[in-house]
């Protein structure tokens, strides 16, 4: 009996049942031997990403939560100085550049992530097919999301330049006195919003257009035969299927945008003042450029840790929402 | 009309519309949504070559010229001059984007492979191909400050090599999912029946099940050079020097008081053109690889 559960325990190798129908029978310390060995090697397999994961994410994110205990100025002193409990974190409460950068940050996700929907989903809606001139145009609209962020932003900067930049130069020719778009301080937090929609709505089409092409028929079978409208289609069936991948959409660009960096350093590089600080912008210049080490170790966890709770509830919702549909 | 998916029926409205020589409501709609959003698309890329090859004296000019009257080499020449590193930092960006790739794409199948086929007892397998999902949702710039202090403190700070191993655990997230998709299809019965015959698991996972992804290797190396090629917090905070890649060299030019708008759209052009050409022989590996997940969900 216990060589038979041995057996069962090997289910995906299966040797030693096929074994045991010719004479030869192995042994108990050979069958564990063969097992340990091979699921031995395998797990092996796993040991260099895990060591890779350990040096490069775990144990950083450890020291760093340890030193933000800490009041330490890299610029100071190489070790961290005394320990301070959780005074960084509370003074972060207190800082308002701090607190309107959490502002701007979030304005920026929450705006580029709308747009970002509404655009995607439109043009993947209009271009629905296979057709020569749909093809040629998805590779076209590939390319804005495939070229570095910083390159974009040094894209958007020459067509933003209030007098050499190419919009304005449009807005001349229609007519309008086109405004500062980096300058502005009124202004610039929209212009990071331009740049971020004009590079990732091409990748909310790209899912939006397969999930459309994956899409169940016997729906939209059943409300052809009722003599549905479009827009009763769209309504009462394409939309509802589609939510489940709008979450994952949403959790996606939503994070992305809340992470934004490299856009914010090629564009207006925080300014004017520190109207487009993002959140990232502002730890990168505390730690790296002031060498606050401890204080932006501190912010940053605060950042990391809402950002891992928006993603959770994004993640929750969403189950909750397929577990309905099914 | 019955019988269709949605998507067969928009190309069949859109495809009629254009035999019959006469445009619907919709197939203009189409059309004009696809004109549109491509012209928008492309301008910032135009803009960008034109400024590269415009004579310094039209930047200013008021008005501006959008299309210069001369065409000039100078901005791509001072890029690639000799007291510029130009040519060191495309070779650090070449070297790390191999590398990241080389290394990502091999642990990362590997890991893809024993989480698939490993059942870790206290359900360790699903757990461990989390957290390496949950890379990809946090801020790195919380990992940047601390990576920076222990490779100052292994004095491996600006090396190649540092780099690459932080691109390779950022791009992990992307191989190790989309290649666990794909090792969980695979039939298992070929394996079974290798292992039968002798076959070891370093045998079974180059003989059998490498061949059979093809695609989808190729798809995760993709991916990973472009994340990698296109990196910026990382590389700015590790390699200021002596491993700089493009994106930092470019980002030094804003910075700066003045800009200097020929040479930096030149060097952004030396960055941006290698991967329009790479995604455009690639598109299809890459819309894959960016839709598979989202889809299958």
């Amino acid at each position: 009996m216990a060589l038979v559960r041995i057996w069962r325990s090997l289910e995906q190798g299966a040797i030693v049942i096929e074994s045991a129908k010719s004479d030869f029978t192995p042994s108990r310390w050979e069958i564990f031997k063969a097992q340990f060995s091979d699921k031995g090697v395998i797990f092996l397999f796993l040991i260099p990403a895990v060591l890779v994961l350990v040096v490069t994410q775990v144990y950083p994110l450890l020291y760093s939560a340890y030193f933000s205990l800490f009041d330490w100025t890299l610029a100071r002193s190489p070790t961290p100085g005394a320990f301070i409990w959780f005074q960084n974190y509370t003074r972060a409460f207190d800082d308002q550049i701090f607190l309107q950068s959490a502002g701007t940050t979030a304005t920026f996700a929450i705006a580029a992530t709308a747009f970002e929907l509404f655009i995607g989903f439109l043009l993947a809606y209009l271009t629905v097919g296979e057709r020569f001139l749909v093809q040629v145009s998805r590779t076209i609209l590939l390319m804005p999301m495939v070229i570095a962020p910083v390159a974009v932003g040094t894209m958007w900067r020459m067509m933003f330049s209030a007098r050499a930049g190419l919009l304005n130069h449009l807005l001349d020719i229609v007519g309008i006195d086109g405004p500062d778009w980096l300058g502005d301080p009124s202004i610039a937090l929209i212009s990071l919003i331009i740049v971020d929609v004009w590079q990732w709505s091409p990748f909310v089409m790209i899912i939006y257009a397969a999930a459309i092409t994956s899409l169940p028929s016997e729906p939209f079978r059943a409300a052809a035969v009722d003599g549905c409208s479009r827009w009763q289609i769209f309504r009462h069936i394409t939309f509802p299927l589609l939510v489940p991948v709008t979450l994952l959409i949403v959790m996606f660009r939503f994070i992305d945008a809340l992470l934004t960096l490299d856009i914010v350093v090629t564009t207006t590089f925080g300014g004017p003042g520190f109207r487009t600080h993002t959140m990232s912008f502002w730890i990168y210049q505390q730690g790296l450029r002031y060498f606050n080490i401890s204080y932006a170790a501190a912010t940053s966890w605060l950042f990391l840790i809402t950002c891992l709770l928006i993603a959770v509830v994004l993640l929750v919702v969403r189950r909750r929402l397929t577990r309905w549909q099914e | 009309m019955a019988g269709m998916s949605v998507a067969d029926k928009l190309k069949r409205s859109a495809d009629a519309s254009l035999a019959s020589g006469q445009l619907s409501l919709w197939g203009t709609l189409q059309a004009a949504a696809v004109i549109i959003s491509i012209i928008v698309m492309m301008t910032p890329f135009a803009f960008l070559f034109v400024n590269s090859v415009k004579p310094p004296d039209q930047f200013l000019s008021i008005p501006i010229k959008a299309l210069p009257t001369e065409v000039t080499w100078e901005h791509y020449q001072s890029v690639f001059d000799h007291n510029e590193d130009t040519i060191q930092f495309l070779a650090n960006s070449l070297i790390i984007t191999v590398g990241t790739t080389i290394i990502s794409v091999c642990i990362g199948s590997l890991a893809a492979y024993s989480l698939s086929r490993l059942d870790l007892p206290f359900r360790l397998s699903p757990i461990i191909a989390f957290a390496f999902l949950v890379v990809r949702f946090y801020p790195k710039i919380t990992v940047a400050l601390p990576y920076f202090i222990l490779m100052k403190d292994l004095k491996l700070l600006d090396t190649h090599f540092a780099v690459i191993i932080a691109h390779v655990s950022l791009t992990l997230p992307f191989v190790v999912w989309l290649m666990l998709t794909f090792f969980d299809e695979l039939p298992k019965e070929l394996e079974r029946s290798a292992m039968l015959d002798g076959c070891g698991p370093w045998q079974r996972f180059t003989k059998i099940v490498l061949p059979l992804t093809g695609p989808a290797l190729a798809t995760a190396a993709i991916l990973t050079a472009l994340l990698s090629w296109n990196e910026f917090l990382m590389a700015a905070v590790i390699a200021p020097k002596d491993a700089k890649t493009l994106p930092v060299r470019i980002s030094s030019y804003i910075t700066d008081k003045g800009i200097l708008w020929g040479p930096m759209s030149a060097m952004s052009s030396v960055i941006v053109v290698p991967v329009m050409l790479f995604a455009l022989f690639v598109q299809r590996y890459l819309v894959r690889g960016l839709t598979l997940g989202a889809v299958k969900g």
